[in-house]
């Protein structure tokens, strides 16, 4: 089958989206599963069929997920209700909005900073409980609370730290 | 008129400190958080409020506490119960907000709870996770809910709060996808912004009956 020309080709559109908390890896087929279903659960299988939703590409945190043109907004209020996604507790921020990926990975390379600094895998107290550095960017800190169970996520600051 | 989300649980009862709670709600695009068992204060450049909700109480009790909160600057709420509750609780001075009646009684707050809301600067309060992690039944049961109060809102024009209820930063969302949110209920971006300022309306000093010129 040859490719349709260019004129009537269906025009889509390119959601740059950043998954958090930094650190999570999450399996694309998973998250396709995740905004497919989030997708229907709000606007129903009509709506969802003109959407189109799918994860087309993956960089670490960054995903870049397609959609029909005109269904951003839609698309960007059903990405808004995924709180889960494999059993992890995620949300999706939406960055940006483009007609073509390269665009996006564009951003992705002008947006993406080094990783954790150095504070990252050191121990640290707070709330008299022993917890690890997992992420340290900035002024945000996420610690993973050390033990084997009960092992609970916090999200910190420099602040809430120095002040102990 | 300060973008607010009205009601957001840091830790200890959420796993985000109040800090990192401000930290996110900034570069979300908002500008104030009311949140529960936290102190006052600025942070990040974001105000908090500190507030309390007061649910399964009786009236007696929920009078008493409000006594002794009052004037420090804190917002409190009462979750809802039957109508004659919510009409008791309306009346009390000192009750900023009115929280949960999507899962009310359907009855629970008709047109003359409305119109006293409107009176006494009552905002009812429309909670953002019965739209993000509700499905099904559970969602629907809460825009059909939501619509009824905002024909009443149209009608009687009563103070409107939008929260999100987070617990955790990843419960918070951008203010823009808010608005996207809220147009499910039937509100455009002038309801949404006039609701997320309801914390404005309701914690203002009332403005006296007589004015005293020269």
């Amino acid at each position: 089958m040859s490719t349709r020309p260019p004129t009537l080709r269906m025009k889509r559109r390119y959601l740059l989206i950043l998954i958090e908390p930094a650190g999570i890896i999450i399996d694309q087929k998973g998250l396709y599963y995740a905004v497919s279903e989030a997708a229907t659960s709000l606007w129903g299988d009509a709506v969802a069929a003109i959407i189109i939703p799918a994860v087309v590409a993956s960089d670490g945190q960054y995903v870049i997920i397609r959609c029909q043109r005109g269904t951003e907004q839609d698309l960007s209020v059903a990405l808004s209700t995924i709180t889960t996604c494999c059993d992890t507790h995620i949300t999706l921020r939406m960055i940006a909005a483009s007609g073509t990926i390269d665009t996006l990975r564009e951003k992705i390379r002008r947006i993406k900073k080094p990783g954790g600094e150095s504070l990252s895998l050191r121990d640290c107290m707070f709330d008299k409980k022993l917890f690890k550095i997992d992420q340290c960017v900035g002024q945000k800190i996420d610690v993973i609370e050390k033990g084997f169970k009960n092992t609970n996520r916090l999200f910190l600051t420099t602040e809430d730290l120095e002040e102990l | 008129m300060k973008i607010t989300d009205a009601c957001v649980y840091p830790y200890p009862i959420g796993d985000s400190s109040h800090r990192r709670m401000a930290l996110e709600a900034k570069a979300l695009g908002f500008e104030r958080l009311v949140a529960a068992d936290t102190p006052s204060g600025e942070f990040y450049g974001i105000e908090i409020f500190a507030g309390i909700l007061l649910r399964d109480s009786p009236l007696r009790d929920i009078t008493g506490r409000i006594k002794r909160v009052r004037n420090n600057g804190v917002v409190v709420s009462v979750h809802a119960g039957d109508n004659g509750f919510n009409r008791s609780v309306i009346n009390i001075k000192g009750v900023h907000i009115l929280r949960g009646l999507h899962s009310a009684d359907k009855s629970a707050f008709d047109h003359v709870a409305a119109k006293m809301a409107a009176d006494n600067r009552v905002a009812i309060d429309l909670d953002l996770s019965q739209l993000l992690f509700g499905r099904g039944y559970s969602r629907q049961r809460a825009i059909q809910r939501y619509r009824d109060i905002l024909v009443l809102e149209r009608r009687y024009e009563f103070p409107l709060t939008l929260s999100s209820h987070a617990r955790s930063i990843l419960d918070l969302r951008p203010v823009r996808e808010i608005t996207g949110l809220c147009s499910l209920i039937g509100m455009d971006s002038s309801d949404v912004e006039t609701a997320f300022s309801g914390v404005d309306i309701t914690t203002a000093p009332p403005n006296s009956a007589v004015k005293v010129i020269g």
